[in-house]
């Protein structure tokens, strides 16, 4: 894949890259601020992005606004946000498109090197990749929301399909069989009142709804 | 309608409000010159010398404007509050109660004294002199009488002059009862721009009082200030310094380990992985706790938004402020923000909070609104005040609005330029 790597300090940006290039990805560019990514982004047209939220000019969240402004001008472009924290709010401005093809996760994702470069590859081909720790925050906040319809098992599976993980993956994961899971979420899918769309990515709404589970404004 | 301007009971109650008033005042105002004039009188009769008529005429007068001053002043402050609706406080320096020091001596707020009763004397009396509160009630005695006392005795007089056929003319008597009668509800009102200008603190007290609480107000910061940089170093300390030393000694261990026994090495090496993301989180959470990333990066209303999406009841934030404010105003609000819907969750069961941040005349206020039982006690949670000391040192405020059953709201305020 063709990677844009935006990430304004060294060290990190320059083990991204070394990372990304030994699992076989083309890094096309690596880029230290705001200004940069948008270039390398229209330059490039890279297959994904992986962007800090972090980053110069203002050291606020210039990165996040680059890859949501990105992402409104050139739809297809697949980004994979990286952050110290994380906030459900950024998670639900990324996907609120409905779209897919975005990721969020904190930057210690790195150190499990596999499943992190497993990450990028599925936000490139379009899927999701949200951090576990956005899905066990949502989970124990117990408020009342769409998801008390769903049954245990029901919430086990979204909030994994909130993590990015296909159908196949969930299955192992909780050691069931890859047929079941899809009735789960053919059942989850109904009880969120999400129809079949050409335009949007059902799991991706799933998602949504999830992360929207507490209710806030 | 039935409340039409000008109804003839209304009028009737304002007249008849207005002679009580205006003879309460005048008995209140009059009585210190009555006092000294019967005791003139008194006194002319019984002494014969014309100088020791006026050395007891002044001992009198001495002894009235100590003894009157500070219940007459007590009395025309109550009125003021009762009749006018705007406060005027005392402002009296405090009452230091005599005590013994180690050294044997008595201390009473202004001196040291050997006798108990010495002290408890030059109390009394440098409470008087060196007051200026009791200055002011002094001079209130004098000027009131010739001023609110003549404006409040004017109108009765004139009606009882008119009723009394007092007037050389009939024409006379019935404009001096018109007069009257017309002045009757308004010449006591005189009593709140004259009390409160001869009662009133005066700027210098009230820049002092300013100055006290900024001073106050500082202490307090530089205090809070001092905790958080020890908490800081402590958590630093113990979590993330820590778990780096321990990478280090995994890292070292791996090291020797490389050549001989690569599985042992392999353990270290996830060993030093764990305990660096241990670490990253321990930072995390400090940094979270010094200030929230999404507080930098976006802001007041964001930073609160995300707070309510973390928040384990339903929160609702709605906000029509436009632009970042300062910083440090913006953390101040955020963390009274946080506190006040910590404590909507933990202390009321609430199901629904709602939060409103909006600009008010003077500045920004936060509104934090809840559906639980109500009843909070700002006393109690030690909380609140420190949200409170947090606000002041910004010259914010926190109400509290909370009746037993609820609902319950809090409203911080914090002054800032509005443009």
């Amino acid at each position: 894949m063709r990677v844009v790597v935006a990430e304004d300090l060294y060290l990190l940006r320059d083990g991204l890259v070394r990372l990304l290039e030994a699992y076989g990805h083309d890094v096309v560019a690596a880029v230290g601020d705001r200004d940069a990514t948008v270039r390398a982004l229209e330059e490039h047209r890279p297959d994904v992005a992986v962007i800090d939220v972090r980053m110069p000019p203002t050291h606020t969240d210039d990165g996040l606004r680059a890859a949501l402004e990105a992402r409104r001008a050139r739809p297809d472009l697949c980004v994979l946000v990286l952050s110290q924290h994380i906030e459900q709010l950024y998670a639900r401005e990324l996907l609120a498109d409905g779209r897919g093809g975005v990721g969020y996760l904190l930057k210690d994702r790195v150190f499990e090197a596999e499943q992190f470069i497993e990450a990028v590859e599925r936000v490139g081909r379009g899927g999701t990749s949200l951090d576990p720790a956005v899905v066990s925050k949502i989970l124990g906040a117990g408020a009342t929301s769409p998801l008390d319809a769903l049954t245990d098992r029901e919430r086990e599976v979204v909030a994994l399909m909130a993590e990015g993980l296909s159908n196949q993956a969930i299955a192992q994961r909780l050691f069931l069989s890859e047929g079941s899971i899809s009735k789960h979420t053919t059942s989850i899918f109904t009880k969120l009142g999400i129809t079949p769309d050409d335009n949007s990515n059902r799991r991706v709404l799933a998602v949504l709804t999830f992360l929207g589970a507490t209710g806030a404004a | 309608m039935s409340h039409a301007r000008g109804g003839p009971l209304v009028v009737a109650r304002s007249l008849v409000e207005g002679l009580t008033r205006s003879l309460v005042l005048v008995a209140l105002t009059g009585f210190a010159p009555a006092v000294c004039v019967a005791a003139g009188a008194g006194l002319s009769a019984v002494v014969d010398t014309a100088a020791g008529a006026a050395g007891c005429l002044l001992g009198v007068l001495v002894a009235v404007l100590v003894l009157v001053a500070r219940p007459v002043s007590a009395a025309t402050r109550f009125l003021v509050a009762r009749w006018t609706g705007g406060e005027l406080p005392a402002a009296y320096q405090p009452l230091v109660p005599v005590t013994r020091m180690a050294t044997g001596y008595w201390w009473n707020g202004y001196d040291y004294q050997r006798l108990r009763w010495f002290s408890l004397c030059q109390r009394w009396i440098l409470r008087r002199t060196r007051d200026p509160a009791a200055w002011r009630d002094v001079l209130w005695l004098l000027v009131a009488p010739v001023t609110v006392g003549v404006a409040s005795a004017i109108p009765p007089a004139l009606i009882a002059v008119g009723v009394a056929g007092l007037a050389p003319h009939p024409v006379t008597s019935v404009v001096a009862v018109g007069v009257g009668t017309a002045l009757l509800p308004r010449s006591w009102r005189s009593l709140g721009p004259v009390a409160r200008r001869v009662l009133g603190p005066s700027t210098v007290e009230l820049l002092s009082t300013r100055v006290a609480s900024l001073v106050r107000g500082r202490a307090d910061l530089t205090r809070a200030q001092d905790a958080e940089l020890h908490r800081i170093e402590r958590d630093l300390h113990d979590g993330a310094q820590a778990r780096l030393v321990a990478i280090g000694l995994s890292l070292s261990a791996a090291e020797r380990l490389v050549d001989t026994d690569p599985a042992g090495t392999r353990a270290l090496l996830r060993q030093a992985r764990a305990t660096s993301l241990a670490a990253l989180r321990d930072l995390r959470e400090l940094v979270h706790g010094i200030v929230p990333p999404v507080l930098l990066e976006r802001g007041l209303v964001d930073a609160v938004r995300a707070l309510a999406v973390d928040a384990p009841v339903r929160t609702v934030v709605r906000s029509t402020l436009g632009r970042r404010l300062d910083t440090p105003v913006e953390s101040a609000l955020y963390f009274a923000t946080a506190e006040l819907v910590a404590n909507a969750v933990k202390h009321s069961g609430a199901t629904v909070v709602d939060i409103g941040i909006d600009r008010t005349g003077t500045g920004v206020a936060v509104t934090v609104t809840d559906d639980g039982r109500g009843g909070a006690d700002r006393s109690r949670g030690s909380g609140l005040t420190g949200v409170e000391s947090r606000l002041a040192a910004f010259d914010g405020t926190l109400r509290v609005d909370s009746p037993p059953g609820g609902p319950t709201t809090a409203t911080a305020e914090v002054p800032c330029a509005s443009s």
